[in-house]
Formats: C-alpha cells, sequence, structure tokens
C-alpha cells in the first residue's frame, strides 16, 4: 500500500510530525524518548506537548509513517507501559521529501541573500 | 515542592476529560506518564520551571483538544447528524405545538370530540416539549445510545407528572380521574418514544443504505 503513495502528497508536514520523525531516523524511541531527543536536539526551543506528541503519533500510525513495535528494545531496562515506536520505510521516504523541500527552501534564502553562507 | 507533585498529577489526569473519549482511552495513559516524566525533570530545575511548564501543558491541552473534537466531529459527519437531529427536534415541537394548539381550540369552543382527548394532548404536548429537548441535548453532548436516551427520558418525563398528579391530584380537584390521567401519560409514553424508534430505525436503515 506504501508503495503506491506519493511522499509529496504529505507535505508540507508539521514541525512536530517532522520532529518526530527525526527523532525517530537513528532509533526506535517511546515517547517520553522522543520528547526529550526533540528538546535536547533544538536547545529547547522545541517542546512538544503530551497532546501535541500523541497527536501526532496518532495521524502518523494512521498514515503509515511511523509503527508501533511489538517487541520492546531492552525490556528487563525498562518500563513495560511504554510503547515504542519506528520510523516506517515510507516515513522515512516521506521525512526525506520533506528534508529535500526545507533544504530548497534554504538554498532560495542563500540566493537572497537572507542567509550567509557559512550559516545554516 | 515534592508534595504538589501528586496534585500536579492527578489534575493533568482530570484535565484530560477535554479529549474525546476514544482518544483519551487510547493515549490518556501515555500521556499521564509523559506528563509525569517531564514533570520529574523540570522539578529538579527550579519553581518557575513548573510554572512554564504547566503553561506550555495547558495551551497545549487547549490546542490538541480542540483539534481532536475537531477531527472526530469531522470523521462522525457531525453536521449531516446535527442536520438530522434538528429536523426530529423541529418536527417534534411542530407536534407539541399542535397537540397545545388543537386543545386550546376544543377548549375554548367546546369541541367534545376533541376534549375527550383533552387529556392525551396535554400530556402528549408537554412531555413532548421536555422530553425532545432533553433527548437533543443529550444525544449531542453524550456518546450514549439516542434510543435509549428517548427511552429513558420519555419514561422520566411521563411516568414523573403521572406520579405527581396521582398523589396530588385528588386533595386539589374532586372531580379527578386518576385512571384517565395515568392513560394520558401511558398514551404519551407510548406515542413519543414509537416516534423516536420510528426515525432511528429510518436513520440505521439510510445509513447501511449510503
Amino acid at each position: 500500500m506504501a508503495k503506491d503513495r506519493n511522499p509529496d502528497d504529505f507535505l508540507p508536514l508539521t514541525p512536530a510530525m517532522f520532529h518526530i520523525l527525526l527523532a525517530l531516523a537513528d532509533q526506535d524511541r517511546h515517547g517520553y524518548e522522543i520528547m526529550r531527543e526533540v528538546d535536547e536536539r533544538t536547545a529547547g526551543k522545541v517542546r512538544l506537548g503530551p497532546g501535541t506528541l500523541y497527536g501526532s503519533i496518532k495521524r502518523m500510525l494512521g498514515d503509515e509513517l511511523i509503527e508501533e513495535l511489538d517487541e520492546r528494545p531492552d525490556p528487563e531496562m525498562d518500563d513495560e507501559r511504554r510503547r515504542y515506536y519506528r520510523l516506517s520505510g515510507f516515513g522515512r521516504r516521506v521525512a526525506v521529501a520533506e528534508a529535500e523541500r526545507l533544504a530548497a527552501l534554504v538554498k532560495v534564502a542563500r540566493t537572497k541573500k537572507l542567509l550567509s553562507v557559512h550559516r545554516v | 515542592m515534592k508534595t504538589n507533585i501528586p496534585l500536579s498529577f492527578r489534575i493533568y489526569e482530570l484535565l484530560l476529560v477535554a479529549y474525546p473519549c476514544e482518544f483519551r482511552d487510547e493515549y490518556g495513559p501515555l500521556m499521564a506518564q509523559l506528563f509525569r516524566d517531564r514533570y520529574r525533570d523540570e522539578a529538579t530545575k527550579h519553581k518557575l520551571a513548573i510554572l512554564l511548564y504547566w503553561c506550555v501543558v495547558v495551551n497545549d491541552l487547549v490546542v490538541t483538544a480542540f483539534k481532536e473534537h475537531a477531527e472526530k466531529r469531522k470523521g462522525d459527519g457531525f453536521m449531516n447528524n446535527l442536520r438530522r437531529d434538528l429536523i426530529g427536534l423541529s418536527a417534534s415541537a411542530a407536534i407539541a405545538v399542535a397537540a397545545f394548539a388543537l386543545l386550546s381550540y376544543g377548549r375554548s369552543n367546546e369541541v367534545s370530540a376533541i376534549l375527550v382527548f383533552g387529556r392525551i394532548l396535554d400530556a402528549v404536548a408537554t412531555a413532548g416539549i421536555i422530553g425532545n429537548i432533553v433527548v437533543f441535548l443529550l444525544a449531542r453532548i453524550t456518546k450514549w445510545d439516542p434510543l435509549r436516551i428517548a427511552l429513558w427520558t420519555f419514561l422520566i418525563v411521563n411516568l414523573v407528572p403521572a406520579i405527581v398528579l396521582a398523589l396530588v391530584g385528588p386533595k386539589i380537584d374532586p372531580q379527578f380521574r386518576l385512571t384517565a390521567t395515568l392513560t394520558s401519560y401511558v398514551v404519551s409514553f407510548l406515542f413519543w418514544f414509537s416516534l423516536h424508534y420510528a426515525w432511528h430505525s429510518a436513520g440505521r436503515n439510510a445509513l447501511a443504505k449510503s
């Protein structure tokens, strides 16, 4: 089903959704880990509230951008009430498409001298 | 500070009622867990951090609860249901008004054919106006089965006046007729509940066809 879908149809992503996809790009995480990862990566500038996080997760599960894991990465070390999420293959394609869209925008901003060459 | 922590947890869990119940059932415990984890982190910083965190959480709650309700209504075909319910309510009001008008006409012109059914018209009009407003409101704001709402509402709005009149009627009116009064409320209950049953069945058939 995901093969028939075009990642561009999901763009632009909401900032919360893109941050969640980024958080899951390198490892499976539960909700609190996602929240902390986003917080640390953005130096506290993006703070996902519980409603935003789980509202986005609900929609991303529905769109099959992410999937809930049946097994737990480390059951002995973990609270079994937590749910872990993983980036799906289609979710990765959507994240790449969104990153490319944003990169193209940054490029335009550079040509318009809104950004210096060295500043990202 | 530690003594305030459980209270904050409980307050947040209570605030989760702002979300639609399906969303709350699925994600409520996870959101409460997330709130507690984050709260503990903030509690290690400074007192103002907790206050700022509450500001973020309340803002998040208001915005996302509204969003989830809007999404749920879109999925439910909320406007179609609302239109259908308003048509039902208007039709019920029209029936109740017609019963009142007929009764008033019968009394002012002493039309015996109408006055024979006077008590029934009285019960149909009174129970109809009150009962249908209650049914409409409960069907809008709760998730209960509309037919069950109609059953209980019309049972109560017919039973309560019937009991009150049965107790008080003979004391205030020597010519009070208990059997006729009770019959009128039974007929009123059967009339309104049958109407709701038919309306409910018609809606279900229309849904099945679509």
